[in-house]
């Protein structure tokens, strides 16, 4: 949820300043997950994206939200925006709802007719592009501006299209089409819900997307708005079915309260004034039929404290009801409180304590270790992969893990980011690209054989299991983890190999090697690494391993050494031009000493 | 001798600390059924928090997935030995999960999890971040500081997410909390006696920000210049 610091400020002028906020949140509510300094207008703003919580995505994606939130974290003065949301005068409407599905918990709607459609004014411009929203016309934008503002999706149908002014919330028909706003048309079926007139029309898909029939257009005078609230697994479920994200469908499957509904209606009317003075409103029709319910909820400061692990004190949760203002009774220890019907996150006592943990701040929290006299068993199958891992390697065999999705099997995966959509039956197939690779490698990797192994799970139809499989370029063998460990002694080592971790790793280049190798012949008296001196004092800076020796032989009175050099950048390809003239500058220096002759 | 996986090497390096702490070590399936990695663990159905999870779905088998994370076998154990009696227990486990995304230099569909939890009378938010201190020094070096942020999991009340500071810099290691009730009751315990935590998180991801290694794809290529690490002996 992308947050403007201007906007927010509107509700929260003593805001700290936008860096500290960044902690402020990181540490007592979400990720901030970035911050964009921006400049509109020659006016500063910054853009902090909230990466808000799923448990509280119903009150947080908005400014209000985060703005109540941070003045009660904070302790700060709230600007309640609602005195100023007045509609001067109203009269009485026509407009007839209906609600036919029960997925629809509550329906508002109003007439507003001799509106204007025209451009925003300056401040919603600015507030829209600001979060990276396009301004579109007066209308539009304040549906978008009130969920931006309070969280409550909102849409305008064009009265003209109402017949006889009846909407009807009601289950689509099994393959009923709807042309959305922007042209793509949708198949629906019976478990989906749609916004209808009078005449069978379907005219939005409810709280996905409005359709194209009831579009505004630059000449509509008469308007009807909505502020609804709908399930949300409803709403989940067929905006997921259709292919469908928009903000309201992000909104509403997060479960908002439908007393938000009600604040949406007066801001949005509002705006509306604003923008349109000249427009006449009709009184709200409010369809509800089951009212969200006042929840209690019970907890003691001291199980509080035992969950956190911290001594919270009656006065310190005292400090934050009051804060938050949640409406509290209290009783030797316990709490009971009312939960306001925006924070349907909290049900629980470890809900409390999360809460309280978080306000509190969980650096609070304070290292302890735990001593319970814990008798854990030995774990069989990690018992047999160690002892399996270490015969191995013990045996000279390096270990290699490979992917587990392959091109063919039993067990196929639905819907995958890759084309490898089938689950390996075997680590062999897997395992003979890893040897050629290796083989391709092996002068880099100063081996005179590629052995390996990889312990890995393979699935069948209705099984899993665990395989060993090891060889090399001419045998491979694999077998289950239970046959290889058939023989296993019953008092092996469970202890897995130690190794010196303060290695550095160090990244290979990326480009091809090269392999040379010299043979030289001197007289016998003549040590090898006499040779390797001069080797290496001319191969420069391109020799990514060696000089090694890998051959050596003595005819009459001379010794040949042979050496192997492996030429590799890590920036660039090399050519066989420029390793030539290293081999022939290492030949001429080498030829310079009597009686040294390469071969 | 051969060279050793730098996976596994970190896997057991991670056992061993656990180990000392009392952990016992768990392992379970990989294709794992959605009740083990969601339901038990209080994801609702058709609910937003599934999102999260990127879920590779078998094909022609609804009840079925690759597990999304080793919770599920923490879940099982604590189950297992609960019906045995043997509370208080703590388990440990290391094992490859798989996640439906893009692959590049820090995602892969495949990629190990390290997941523990702990359940007793009294174990609390603070034995959490003793027993994760002690690890993270173990696997990163002995300046190592962690710090807890509010998050969110399903499964755990409170959720937070575990930091750790490594050469200067606080970097996002893995998610934690204290076990949900619901995932207590659904695992045969009762809530109003014992309580516990869990966490989880990549140990691919420790290894790279250990090592300094650049791209987590070079694990699963079945290359040899991997295997850097010499052993002691």
């Amino acid at each position: 949820m992308k947050i403007s610091y201007n906007w927010l400020k509107w509700y929260v002028p003593e805001a700290p300043s936008a860096e500290k906020l960044v902690d402020i949140f990181n540490y007592h509510l979400c990720e901030v997950e970035s911050v964009e300094h921006r400049v509109f207008n020659k006016e500063e703003d910054w853009i902090l994206d909230l990466k808000i919580l799923p448990n509280r995505a119903h009150d947080l994606l908005s400014h209000q939200g985060i703005a109540r939130e941070l003045t009660s974290l904070l302790n700060i003065k709230f600007i309640d925006p609602t005195p100023k949301y007045k509609i001067p005068e109203s009269k009485p409407t026509k407009l007839i709802q209906t609600i036919e599905s029960s997925n629809c918990r509550r329906y508002m709607g109003r007439v507003i007719r001799n509106i204007k459609i025209g451009p925003s004014p300056e401040w919603v411009i600015k507030h829209l592009e600001a979060i990276g929203q396009r301004s579109i016309n007066n209308i539009v934008d304040a549906t978008n501006i009130v969920m931006f503002d309070c969280g409550q999706p909102a849409h305008v149908f064009n009265l003209s299209r109402v017949k006889n002014l009846k909407l009807k919330v009601r289950n689509a028909n099994k393959g009923e089409k709807i042309t959305l706003l922007g042209g793509v048309e949708k198949t629906l079926d019976e478990t989906m819900m749609v916004i209808a007139d009078d005449l069978g029309n379907s005219l939005d898909i409810a709280g996905i997307k409005g359709g194209n029939y009831a579009e505004l257009d630059k000449d509509t005078k008469d308007i009807v708005l909505e502020c609804a609230n709908f399930d949300p697994t409803s709403v989940r479920k067929t905006a997921q079915a259709l292919n469908i994200f928009t903000d309201a469908r992000k909104r509403f499957e997060n479960d908002l309260s439908p007393e938000l509904a009600a604040f949406g209606m007066l801001e949005l009317s509002a705006l509306i004034l604003e923008m349109c003075p000249e427009a006449i409103f009709e009184d709200v029709i409010d369809v509800y039929p089951k009212k969200q319910e006042g929840k209690k909820l019970f907890f003691s400061t001291d199980r509080i404290s035992k969950i956190l692990g911290i001594e919270v004190s009656d006065k310190e949760i005292e400090g934050i009801l009051n804060r938050y203002v949640f409406e509290y009774v209290y009783k030797k220890g316990k709490f009971e409180i009312t939960i306001p019907p925006m924070r349907l996150d909290l049900a629980t006592e470890e809900d409390m304590a999360e809460e309280i943990g978080r306000i509190l701040g969980y650096n609070k929290v304070k290292e302890n270790i735990p001593k319970i006299d814990f008798k854990p068993k030995i774990n069989e199958t990690y018992a047999k992969i160690i002892s399996a891992r270490n015969k191995l390697l013990n045996e000279g065999y390096s270990e290699v893990m490979t992917y587990t999705f392959c091109d063919q099997g039993e067990i196929e995966v639905k819907n995958s980011a890759s084309d490898k959509k089938f689950l390996r039956t075997n680590l062999s197939d897997g395992f003979k690209e890893s040897i050629k690779l290796n083989h391709a490698n092996i002068a880099l990797l100063g081996l005179k054989e590629i052995k390996v192994f990889e312990i890995g799970t393979v699935f069948t139809k209705n099984r899993e299991q665990i395989n060993v499989c090891y060889g090399d370029k001419k045998n491979i063998t694999e077998v289950s983890l239970d046959d290889f460990c058939k023989n296993m002694s019953s008092n092996f080592s469970l202890k897995p190999i130690t190794y010196n971790l303060e290695t550095k790793f160090k990244m290979w280049s990326l480009f091809p090697f090269i392999v040379r190798d010299i043979a030289v012949f001197v007289l016998e008296n003549v040590k090898s690494r006499e040779v390797e001196k001069i080797i290496k004092k001319n191969m420069g800076n391109m020799v990514i391993r060696g000089p090694e020796i890998f051959d050596e032989f003595k005819k009459e009175n001379k010794i040949s050494y042979a050496f192997r050099l492996v030429f590799q950048s890590y920036d660039r390809t090399l050519t066989d031009i420029e390793v030539k003239g290293v081999m022939d500058k290492i030949t001429e220096k080498i030829k310079e000493n009597k009686g040294w002759q390469v071969r | 001798m051969g060279t050793e996986h730098p996976l596994s090497i970190l896997a057991n390096q991670a056992y061993q600390a656990f180990s000392e702490m009392g952990f016992e070590i768990g392992t379970g399936p990989e294709l794992e059924t959605d009740w083990y990695n969601f339901y038990v663990l209080n994801f609702p159905k058709d609910h937003p928090a599934l999102d999260m999870q990127d879920t590779f779905w078998i094909k022609e088998d609804a009840k079925h997935v690759l597990r999304t994370h080793t919770t599920t076998v923490t879940a099982r154990e604590l189950e297992k030995a609960g019906k045995e009696g043997r509370l208080p227990a703590a388990f440990i486990s290391v094992g490859k999960v798989f996640r439906n995304e893009a692959t590049d230099i820090t995602h892969e569909m495949q990629f190990f999890q390290i997941d523990g939890g702990m359940v007793g009378e009294n174990i609390t938010l603070a034995d959490l971040k003793g027993v994760l201190t002690n690890f993270y020094k173990k696997m990163l070096g002995p300046d190592v500081e962690i710090e807890f942020r509010p998050s969110f999991f399903p499964f755990t009340e409170p959720s937070i997410e575990v930091f750790a500071k490594f050469k200067g810099k606080w970097l996002e290691m893995m998610g934690a909390g204290m076990l949900h009730p619901n995932v207590l009751r659904n695992i045969g315990l009762d809530p109003s006696k014992v309580q516990g935590f869990a966490f989880g998180g990549g140990l691919d991801r420790i290894a790279m920000i250990k090592w300094d290694i650049p791209d987590v794809r070079l694990f699963y290529q079945g290359d040899l210049r991997l295997n850097q690490f010499q052993n002691k002996t």
